[in-house]
């Protein structure tokens, strides 16, 4: 080879040394690098391509069935259908497929807006996670969106259940109802393992809240292939590989010892707007029935409830979130009246002799304490007084007992502390004491509350739920009961797995001829002539109970009739009753707000949730395939109950019933 | 003008490189034919016909005494320069940059032909610029090609085609060096490399109060400065501009020492890898046949390169030596930015791989460039 001088010198050879020679470095640091992360890095990107296709799938598990006593189901899930956009699945999200989600689905653009700073906000793995834009879609809703699949990338249409609370508003108070956990609550929930996502509904309020862990049940998992775009793919070659499913487990079944038959009466006999009923049962303090009005639909708020709803539920004067029953308290006015007289004859200083000439009202100092009948019940003895609801005897009792004892005894029996419920939220109510006064009232306490809260008013303040188990003790001889709403847990296929006994908060000491003649006056409220509520007499079911007609307003010289009074200062209507008198099974107390006389108002609701107790009992012994209400089960707290030593209540009023005498005349009621 | 092919030139056409090149180039359409499976369009069968065109101008070009294309160097050059400026005007946009042009039915990136007027024109110049006696380049002499070289790089920087003008600065700064700088100047380029990475450390690493105080960062179209972020912080933005970067690493490493399988990657199949059959190509290789296909591929990419120089190292002139030494300088830069980026060593640049992307214009020209190096290889020794 010749070079001339235009042809490539020599000086050019060396360099191509060096020119190959960093290609080759270039090549080797390729290949070095291809090292690093196809076999040291390997197995990594593996597992990191695999979380890619594999997508996680959570089965959700069933949640369990509220039911009530005999079974009857009472909350219970029903199919429907969810919409979720996954933001990192969804191609041109905000420009084309939120605009075209809201036409379907007729959002609004407060809503639109809120979704879409949604899925603009989210950033990393949390764009993997589906948001939630539309929970139970209607018929026609999921026609649209499954018409146009196409058009709606990163859409999910997911088969959730949804709640379905049969009876509506009927114990949506007890029951509950369930919405989307928050943000916030997640971290919350999951560090107690609840396994909770964004989208996920968690019970609020009442049974729904408090067996939420129960309830709930426990998510499964199934994996599948998607592609890219998140569309899921048949899985041709095998990749999941090994077992792709985790069962998932289904949640317990609550039943209640809620009878809903005899809730469904209460519902339909409370004439009032706003109030409660209260039953349980005596001998256990198991709930029967348990109404507040008014109500909310749980099926509402579980579903999608609009803010205008929302708004117009809590601007509602009449609160129907309020569960009466127990977050409320109220003064007990005369229902209270017995609780004195058994501090009375506690005290030593009153028994079934004493008598007060009733004139119509009570000096005390310089100031006269009125009695309800403005011109005096006459000479009125203990079992008298209490059957004719006589104020002045009762100013009498608290003038010479003072207000300790009357607090004592009204504490025993449980008021002033909350019941130990649980299930739902309640207030303590109050039950005033010297000490209290001395703290809470400017100028401390004075003789006069003493009178005051003798007849139940002044600072007395008592749930429905609290007079209705101080009732029931009373009823029972002397046991006050944790309420309990709650018989047992079931699993799926109704093996028991939790029964719930009665639990005893405390025993009271209470003689039984000073119970004796408390039941026997009750009774008598009812049955004889002269009390305050002879015109709910049963005709074969001896009912006792005691009206209440307690005052909202400090009322004046001129009472005025109940028509000229605005709503919100009327008085608040109480029956409190049990039965049968002389075997009490059953107490209820039908508080009816701003509704009047308590005999008129109260007492009929409480007299038919009795007798439809009955009815029910009798219906079901005969029909007695399986008995439905299991026997209560042998009580521990009090074995000896002092039932069949005490003097037969209302032998009297039996006997009069026997001989056909005409019911006296309710005359004016208390 | 010499066109034709005679008897004595047939034992100097540098079959090793043409056998190379046509392997790499059928991996590449078997390649495709996976990455293109069904749902996408099978467009290998295109790639087949851009490989016959590519041959066929790979012979055209083969044909013509080399010398002739000496002389057409400056006007080559020219009118590349007037496609590139006629994109401006009736260029068709895809993905953020004007980098087709499209003429009747022929759609074709004047960018990827103008690397090689540049490789022309710089041989040439550096043909005529030959003075045996001066040991190298000094300062003063390098103004005149370092312009030839600019204008053109800076003409596909603002199409925007950031990729393709880095290819074409370091082509001709390779050509450059070639050529015999004086230390010096290596020292003031070294500076140069420098200061860049001072300006990226300013304009990206640091961190700053608003406003910020970026030296060119605010000249950058967004999506050129998005990709040199997401080379900086791969892990910031898991399915943003950072996603083709992560995907395609994930696809290469989960490739192991032995792949998934032909039509058995995951990442090609589910479409986590977007423009998988184009710059992403590799990555779809890796993935499907792992470590030592990968191998396999860079040795063939190892031969081209060293067939190329080889044939430089034998060219019968100046011309020749550098024509062929910025061919394959032009094939190695686009390689190693590929493979580098693809597995997350190097910035996403849009960048297509010589013979395995698909693509008619990188095909016919990376072909164009083996005819050349045909031709001067045949050409060795009739004059």
């Amino acid at each position: 080879m010749t070079l001339r001088p235009t042809s490539p010198g020599r000086d050019l050879k060396v360099r191509y040394l060096y020119l190959g020679g960093a290609m080759l470095a270039g090549l080797v640091v390729l290949a070095v690098n291809l090292y690093r992360l196809q076999i040291i890095q390997g197995d990594e990107y593996l597992a990191k391509s695999q979380e890619n296709f594999i997508k996680p799938i959570r089965v959700r598990a069933d949640r369990g069935m509220i039911k009530d006593r005999r079974g009857e189901i009472l909350a219970d899930s029903r199919p429907s259908f969810d919409a979720f956009v996954t933001p990192a699945f969804c191609q041109r999200c905000v420009a084309e497929v939120l605009p075209r989600l809201a036409t379907y689905l007729q959002w609004d653009e407060v809503q639109q807006a809120r979704i879409e700073a949604q899925v603009k906000g989210t950033r990393g793995p949390a764009r993997f996670q589906p948001i939630s834009v539309r929970v139970d879609l209607t018929r026609d809703e999921l026609d649209v969106l499954n018409a146009h699949p196409d058009e709606l990338p990163g859409v999910d249409l997911v088969p959730v259940p949804h709640r379905n609370y049969r009876s509506g508003a009927q114990l949506a108070h007890v029951l509950g109802y369930m919405n989307e956990v928050t943000q916030d609550e997640l971290d919350s929930l999951n560090s107690k393992g609840g396994g909770y996502a964004l989208g996920d509904y968690a019970g609020r309020r009442g049974i729904e809240r408090y067996f939420e862990s129960r309830l709930r049940g426990q998510d499964g998992l199934r994996k599948e292939v998607v592609n890219a775009r998140g569309e899921s793919m048949r899985d041709d070659q095998g990749l999941i590989g090994g077992s792709d499913e985790v069962p998932p487990k289904p949640g317990k079944n609550v039943v209640l010892s809620i009878d809903s038959r005899l809730q469904a009466e209460a519902e339909r006999v409370f004439p009032g707007v706003a109030g409660t009923v209260v039953a349980l049962d005596v001998r256990t303090g198991f709930i029967l029935a348990m109404m507040s009005r008014p109500s909310f639909d749980p099926n509402v708020l579980t579903g999608r409830v609009s803010a205008a709803q929302m708004t117009a539920m809590a601007k509602d004067p009449l609160q129907p979130m309020m569960f009466r029953s127990v977050a409320m308290h109220y003064s007990p006015g005369s229902t209270f009246k017995p609780i004195t007289m058994l501090a009375a004859l506690k005290s030593g200083q009153f028994n079934a002799h004493s008598f007060v000439n009733c004139t119509g009202g009570y000096r005390l100092g310089s100031r006269v304490w009125r009695c309800w009948a403005d011109r005096g019940h006459g000479i009125r003895d203990s079992r008298q007084a209490l059957q004719s609801s006589c104020d002045t005897f009762f100013y009498h009792v608290g003038d010479v007992l003072g207000l300790d004892p009357i607090a004592e005894m009204g504490k025993a029996l449980g008021l002033g502390s909350p019941t130990g419920i649980g299930v739902v939220g309640e207030v303590p109510g109050i039950m005033p004491d010297v000490a209290y006064h001395d703290r809470a009232t400017p100028g401390g306490y004075q003789k006069g509350m003493a009178l005051n809260s003798a007849i139940g008013q002044g600072d007395d303040n008592v749930t429905p739920l609290q007079l209705t188990l101080a009732y029931a003790a009373i009823a029972n001889g002397g046991t006050l009961y944790q309420p309990q709403l709650v018989r047992r847990i079931e699993s799926v296929d109704g093996k028991v797995l939790e029964e719930f006994q009665p639990k005893v908060t405390r025993q009271i000491p209470i003689a039984a001829e000073h119970r004796a003649l408390v039941v026997d006056a009750l009774t008598a409220v009812v049955n004889e002539a002269g009390g305050t509520a002879t015109r709910v007499r049963l005709k074969d079911i001896l009912l006792a109970g005691k009206t209440g007609t307690a005052q909202v307003q400090r009322i004046g010289a001129v009472r005025e009739k109940k028509e000229d009074m605005d709503y919100f200062e009327r008085d608040h209507a109480w029956f409190a009753a049990f039965a049968p008198a002389d075997d009490p099974e059953i107490a209820v107390v039908v508080l009816n707000e701003h509704a009047g006389h308590g005999g008129v108002e109260s007492a009929p609701t409480a007299a038919a949730v009795v007798q439809k107790y009955f009815d029910l009992k009798k219906a079901d012994a005969s029909a007695s395939v399986v008995p439905a209400v299991r026997p209560p089960p042998p009580v521990e707290g009090p074995p000896e109950k002092p039932t069949e030593k005490l003097p037969a209540p209302g032998d009297d009023a039996k006997r009069k019933l026997a001989a056909g005498q005409p019911p006296p005349d309710p005359g004016e009621v208390r | 003008m010499e066109i034709g092919i005679q008897k004595r030139m047939l034992p100097h056409v540098p079959w090793a490189l043409l056998f190379a090149c046509l392997t790499v180039a059928s991996i590449g359409i078997w390649n495709l034919a996976s990455a293109s499976r069904p749902p996408h369009s099978p467009v290998w069968t295109s790639q087949l016909v851009y490989l016959g065109v590519g041959l066929a101008a790979m012979t055209a070009v083969a044909l013509v005494d080399y010398r002739f294309i000496q002389r057409a160097a400056v006007p080559i050059y020219l009118i590349n320069i007037a496609l590139l400026l006629a994109l401006k005007v009736m260029g068709h946009r895809a993905k953020g940059a004007e980098s087709w042009l499209v003429i009747g039915p022929f759609r074709m990136q004047p960018a990827e032909f103008m690397k090689l007027g540049m490789i022309l024109m710089l041989a040439k110049f550096f043909h005529d610029d030959y003075r045996p006696n001066v040991t190298g380049y000094g300062f003063l002499r390098l103004i005149p090609p370092t312009l030839l070289a600019i204008v053109p790089i800076v003409i596909v920087l603002i199409e925007p085609e950031l990729g393709t003008s880095l290819m074409m600065l370091f082509t001709a700064a390779t050509m450059l060096v070639f050529a015999r700088v004086r230390w010096w100047v290596v020292a003031v380029i070294g500076v140069g490399a420098l200061v860049a990475a001072l300006v990226i450390w300013n304009d990206w690493v640091r961190e700053q109060s608003e406003p910020r105080a970026t030296v060119v960062r605010h000249f950058m179209k967004k999506h050129q400065e998005d990709r040199i972020s997401a080379w900086l912080d791969p892990t910031a933005d898991l399915r943003g501009k950072n996603y083709h970067s992560i995907q395609s690493k994930i696809a290469v490493g989960s490739g192991g020492l032995s792949g998934k399988g032909w039509m058995k990657g995951t990442q090609t199949g589910l479409f986590f890898l977007p423009e998988q059959h184009t710059d992403f190509i590799f990555s779809v290789w890796a993935e499907e046949h792992g470590f030592t296909a990968c191998l396999l591929l860079l040795v063939l990419y190892g031969a081209v390169f060293l067939t190329s120089l080889g044939v430089a190292f034998n060219a019968r002139d100046r011309f020749g030596a550098f024509v062929a030494a910025g061919v394959a300088a032009m094939i190695f830069w686009q390689v190693f930015e590929n493979i580098g980026m693809v597995t997350g060593l190097l910035p996403v640049t849009g960048i297509t791989l010589p013979l395995m992307s698909y693509g008619g214009s990188s095909m016919v020209s990376v072909f164009l460039g083996i005819g050349l190096l045909v031709n001067i290889s045949m050409r060795r020794h009739i004059f």
